[in-house]
This record gives C-alpha cells, structure tokens and sequence, in this order.
C-alpha cells in the first residue's frame, strides 16, 4: 500500500432517512485514514457532480429505502454516461436482498454491502479496488492530491 | 428552561424526600437476611462469582447496566410497597394503567402497513383487518415523509418505497377506500411535525367529505420533533424552534377540534434504533414531553386538560427484564413527572401510555428465521412491561418491506401471546420479582439522570439546537458498532454460532411495478383540473401564517381543501422559515 490518501465521497441516496450506516462508515473509514466527504441525501446527479468536483477514488452510496435498483441503476447509468466508471470505484450499502447484490454489481457497483458488514470489510475492500483502478489506469497510488 | 428553575431531577427529589416512607421489608428480617446472605457467599458461591458478583450484559442497543448474580429483598431494602409499586390503575402506576390491564382491553395489534400506491396498501391494510388486527398504522413511503411530491426529480425512484405515496386528499380517500374512519382506531405515522400539519390536514378534510364529524375520529399521529431535528436524515431542515412550535401548535389545534386524537407520540423506538442506549430513547422523549407541557401551560392550558392524550411510543429488544423493567421505570417515572412537577389531579394525565414496536436493529440477515424467535421475545417483554398497542417487526425486515406472509406471522405471533400463553390473566405478572424491581428503580433513576443532563444543557430544544444530543448518539452508536464487530455483544449465527456464510434466498417482498409512473399520472391530472387560483391564495394564506408564527393548521386544512400538495406545502413552510442545518454526527 502506498502512502496517498485515498479520498471517498459518501452519500444517502435520494431521500432515504436512515443514516447510522452510512455515518458510522463515515467515521470508520476516516479512522482508517481516508479522507471523507459526507454530502447528506443527494440525487444521483447531484453526487457525480461532487464526486468530480473533489476528484474523488471512491463514490459510496447508502440506501435502506428499497430504492438501491431505481436510484442504484440511475446513478451508475449516468456515471458511464460521464466515463467515470472506469475512473472511481462505486459502493453500495444499506438494507436489501442478498439476490440483489449480482445486479448491483451487473449494474457497475464495484461492491455492495449488505447489513452485517463489518468496517475491517470494507476498508480492505476500498484498498483492493482502488489499487486495481489505479494500476489499471497507470496511476501510481501515492499520487499528490489535488 | 431559565438559569434560576429547578431541573425536574430537584424537582422531584424536593417533594419526594420529604414524604414519610414504610419499609415492606422490616429491619429485623433484614438483619437477619444480611447475615444468612453472608454466610451463603462465603459458603456456596465460588471464588470466581463472588469476584464477578455483578456482570454487564453487552446487548444491543442496552444500558449497561450491571446485574447482580442474584437479587433478594437487600437489593431493594427499603422498598415502600404502596408508594412504590401500588396496586394497578392508580398511583404510582407502576403495575398498570389500568386496574384489570389486558382482562379489560386487550393491547392492540397494531401492525404497521404501507408500500406501493394508495390502492395497494388500501388492500394490505383489508387484509390484516381481515385476519383479526385491531387497529392500523399507516407507514408511508420516503418522499411523502420528506415531503416531496412524487413528481419532484428528488423522488424519482423512490415513491411507494418503504410505505404508501400520498401527495393529496385524493390519494387518502383511495388509501381508506371502504375503511370507516370512525370505527377503527388509525395510527398515522407523519412522523415530523411538520409533515403531520400537511398529512393528518389531508385525513381531515377526508373525513369532513365523507362526513364524518372530527369529534368521531380517534386514533393518533407521531408529529414529534425529535424524528425531524435529531433522527432523520433529509436534505432540508426548518429550524428546531420553529418545528417545536408547529408540534405544540398541532397538539393546540386537534385537542380544540379532534378531541379524542392523540396528538403526539413521543417518540423513542426510532431514535433507539437510530443508535442510542434503552435509557437515552426514554430520557429524550420524556424531555420533549415536559417542554412541550411547560409550552402548553404557557398558552393558558390546563395540565389535566392537555396532558392527558400524550402517548409514548418505545422499542423492545433484547435485554428481556431489563426492557420489562423500563417500561415499568418510565412509567412510575412520568407519573412522577405529572404529579410532582405538573401538579396534575386527572389520572388519565399522570398515565404513560404506549405503543411498543420491537426492535428491528435487532434482527439480523444471517438465517433470518432466527428472527421470528428474537421478535417473539421482544414482543412477550413489551407485554409483560404492559404496552397498550404493539407492533412486531418480521423475519424478513433485514432485507426488505414484509411479504404477506411473513407480516401474517407477525400478527399471529402477537394472538398466540394473547390467545394460547396465559400472560394477559394476570397484571403486572413479574411485579414483585426481587430483580425486576432493583432493576425498574435503578432504569427510572439512571432515566431521571439523563433528563437532568438535558435540562441542565437547557432543555430538550436547546440540547438539539447545540448538537449535544447529536454528539451523545454517535458516540454511544460507533461503540456498539465496535462491540458489535469485536464479538462483545453476541448475536447467534452472526458472530457467534456462524454456520453457511452464504445467505438464503428467502421469498422477499417486491415493490409492485408501475407505481410512480401512476403516481405522477394522478398528479398531472390533479394539477390541471384543480381551480389554481384557490390553490395560489390557500399556498399564500399559509406562506403568510408562517411568517407571522401563527398557527398553521387551519391554513394546511384550507390548502389540503384546495387540493394543495404535500410538496407544495412544504416548499412554503421552507421559504416562510429558512432552513437550518444540523450537527454534523461525526
């Protein structure tokens, strides 16, 4: 692992009201030494928006309202619209069927995280996935932050 | 509260210790217990329990309080038995609000229901009547709860999710099609106070087009500021102060014009499950209702006449005695409250009555069958604590909205507590226990203490406004996400007892197709036909009544008349306010 921060930008998506989730991940994640942005509820374009505005690795979105297929779907159809699929890794986590996790990740989800995870799993995963985008796209990982 | 005002804590402390107490246990069988105890230790308990003699259970979302290896009466030794637990119906209530408990009226069954359009919950709905639910509790979906239209591009995807749309008075009569509203008793779960003036207007004027007098109508709705300031989550907030106001505004209005509606519900189950301990959800809510009477009071009401529609909703999980504990702790404790700090004489305002809803962070993916037998204890707990109405959360709710099925069960687990065990012959069956009373009075202190941080930080509002209750609830949530992942608290099959890391693929519930394009449908057609120029000055009779901090019911009633939407609504309530943003948990 090399020394650059990995940054990640967390979000609720849509409306969804529950948010201990995402805030603990929040926390852990920061703990493990990432830089978090926490935007709150956000529409699917409005989270691309800042995910390109702060050049972040990694995208994470929450949802425990049932609406991870619609608002899932939406937000990696526009996220392969703008190119960025390719370009940072995409998370999910909340509450729904484990059956849905295949089409979250046929969908472009990189990961989807279902209660029960522990914050070791997620942590670990980010650090694989974003070693792998990086080496895919030549990037070494200690790179300055912009 | 001001500086120069006593907390509630002195409060009571003041009135309490001056009255003459009698001991049920007397000082010679004590002294010879204390000596026999002894001799017991020392004799037949083992090196190793006598050094553990009090252990911590680590449950979920528990209070951490330590249990003795056994209670006797020196647990309590100087227990009043008439001032402390009494006979059921009358002071302190420690036993029962009422004197024959559930031989007189049954708990509710209360099971919560909504999902997809207004059609398809009005169904559900029928279907749970059908097969013996007594009361119903109408859950609706992310938007309506949030206020948004089904149309606004921040809805999209989402309507009909997790409970039923509704954007008008429309979408209400279609979702109580053939109920009648004056027969059964209907829980409305707005949470916010905000969306409570717009959603329980809209059930109003439903009923004032079927004709049906707001005086005949009973049932409740949450309008609690607590799930709009502290617990939710949303894009938007208006200010504390102001959403404070509209609940104390709401209770105002339906008191004066639906007076058997009970007009809040205070509210802990949902900040439990959002991440606080058994003793801050019932500290909290309890805060809440002593501002909100202090605020009554001050529009001129009196304690007897406003405090007596106040309901408490609670979550029960795990921790068996202790939850049966609490909810005898809490209410000895409001009755307290009333009595001592209210001067309240009506009974019926000294009673903390309660809907239990067991808890759903307690249940877990891993073989979501184990989750009927955790229901099933969670929900005899509440019983035996002596709820009024109870809703248990089924198997599948940890991967989505209940299937038929599985909301079935839920409502049979409930009939065979009621029907086949025996529990309801019998008040307050476990009163008595040498362990659950140590137990209720050490919950009803360490309550009082947490009530006493909060008005010490000012009171409920101010302890909001400042983030120290957003602050409490991080801390206490990101511990027991650690103990959770260390193993410390134990959960079957999920970190103790793991068998098949693969999860089953249960039958779970899917969202009907098609909904919102209906929705938005429905919508279009009520905005073209409606007459908009009433729609415009009903929206701007309200804009005007909030800018003013009048009360705003009666402008919501007149918007949900003109066919106003619920995200219409809203939008003048955030413009007339200005928005507010809260502490940041993390």
């Amino acid at each position: 692992m090399g020394e650059g921060k990995i940054k990640v930008l967390l979000a609720k998506l849509g409306l969804d009201v529950h948010n201990r989730g995402v805030l603990t991940v929040a926390k852990g994640l920061s703990s493990a030494g990432m830089e978090v942005v926490y935007m709150g509820n956000a529409s699917p374009p409005e989270i691309l928006e800042v995910a390109l505005q702060e050049g972040v690795d990694v995208v994470g979105v929450s949802c425990l309202s049932g609406a991870h297929l619609t608002l899932g779907s939406s937000l990696m159809t526009l996220a392969r619209e703008r190119g960025l699929v390719g370009e940072m890794v995409f998370l999910i986590g909340g509450v729904f069927p484990p059956q849905d996790v295949e089409r979250l990740k046929e969908m472009g989800f990189d990961a989807a995280f279902l209660p029960g995870t522990t914050m070791e799993e997620i942590v670990e995963t980010i650090y694989s996935l974003v070693r792998e985008k990086r080496a895919a796209s030549l990037e070494p990982l200690n790179r300055e932050e912009g | 509260m001001s500086a120069n005002e006593k907390t509630t804590k002195e409060i009571l402390k003041e009135c309490l210790s001056s009255q003459h107490r009698r001991a049920l246990y007397s000082p010679e069988a004590l002294e010879e217990i204390r000596r026999e105890f002894v001799r017991w230790f020392s004799s037949a308990v083992g090196e190793r329990d006598r050094e553990s003699w009090r252990e911590t259970p680590l449950t979920v979302l528990g209070s951490d309080v330590p249990r003795e290896l056994l209670y006797t009466p020196l647990s309590n030794p100087d227990l009043d038995y008439l001032r402390d637990l009494g006979f059921s119906g009358v002071e302190p209530f420690t036993r029962g609000i009422h004197a024959n408990m559930y031989r007189g009226k049954k708990f509710t069954m209360r099971q919560l229901t909504g999902f997809g359009s207004p059609e398809d919950t009005n169904a559900r709905i029928k279907f749970m009547l059908e097969h013996g639910a007594t009361g119903l509790n109408v859950l609706f979906d992310v938007p309506t709860i949030q206020m948004y239209d089904s149309d606004d591009p921040m809805a999209a995807g989402q309507v009909g999710m997790s409970g039923v749309c509704v954007d008008s008075v429309e979408d209400m009569d279609l979702l109580f099609r053939d109920i009648p509203l004056d027969e059964v008793t209907i829980s409305i779960v707005s949470h916010y106070p905000s969306n409570t003036a717009i959603l329980f207007s809209m059930f109003l004027v439903l009923a004032e087009e079927r004709g049906i007098p707001w005086d005949r109508l009973r049932g409740s709705v949450q309008n609690d500021t607590t799930m709009e300031e502290l617990v939710r989550s949303g894009s938007e907030y208006i200010p504390p102060r102001d959403c404070f106001r509209i609940q104390c505004d709401n209770i105002e209005f339906i008191k004066t014009h639906v007076p058997r509606w009970n007009y809040i519900t205070l509210n802990g189950y949902n900040l439990r499950e959002f991440g606080t301990s058994s003793i801050t959800e019932m500290a909290v809510a309890l805060s809440n209702g002593i501002e909100t009477l202090e605020d009554l009071l001050s529009r001129g009401y009196s304690v007897d006449n406003i405090g007596d529609r106040l309901a408490f909703f609670w979550s029960v999980g795990n921790d068996f005695f202790e939850e049966v504990a609490r909810l005898r702790a809490v209410r000895r404790l409001w009755y307290k409250i009333m009595k001592y700090r209210f001067h309240a004489r009506n009974p019926r305002a000294m009673w903390m009555r309660c809907h239990v809803q067991t808890s759903g962070v307690s249940l877990f993916q891993q073989e979501p069958l184990n989750n009927i037998i955790r229901a099933a204890y969670h929900a005899l707990a509440a019983v035996l604590g002596g709820t009024q109405s109870l809703h248990v959360d089924s198997y599948d709710e940890a991967y989505s909205v209940p299937t038929e099925e599985a909301a079935l069960l839920s409502l049979r687990t409930q009939q065979i507590i009621q029907e086949e065990t025996g529990i309801t012959h019998v008040v307050d069956p476990l009163g008595g226990s040498f362990y659950v009373e140590a137990l209720t009075s050490e919950m009803e202190k360490r309550i009082l203490d947490e009530i006493d941080e909060i008005e010490r930080e000012g009171g409920y509002v101010a302890a909001i406004e400042s983030g120290m209750l957003h602050k409490k609830i991080a801390s206490y949530f990101a511990e027991q996400q650690r103990r959770l992942e260390k193993g410390e608290i134990r959960v079957v099959a999920y970190n103790v007892y793991k068998s098949d890391e693969r999860l089953p693929d249960i039958d779970v519930f899917r969202y009907p197709q098609g909904v919102e394009e209906r929705q938005k449908a429905r919508l279009e057609r009520l905005r073209s036909t409606r007459d908009s120029q009433r729609v415009e000055e009903a929206l701007s009779a309200l804009r005007d009544a909030c800018r003013r901090k009048e009360n705003i019911l009666p402008y919501c009633l007149d918007c949900a008349r003109a066919r106003c939407t619920e995200g219409e609504m809203f939008k003048v309530f955030k413009e007339a306010y200005g928005l507010w943003r809260p502490h940041g948990f993390w």
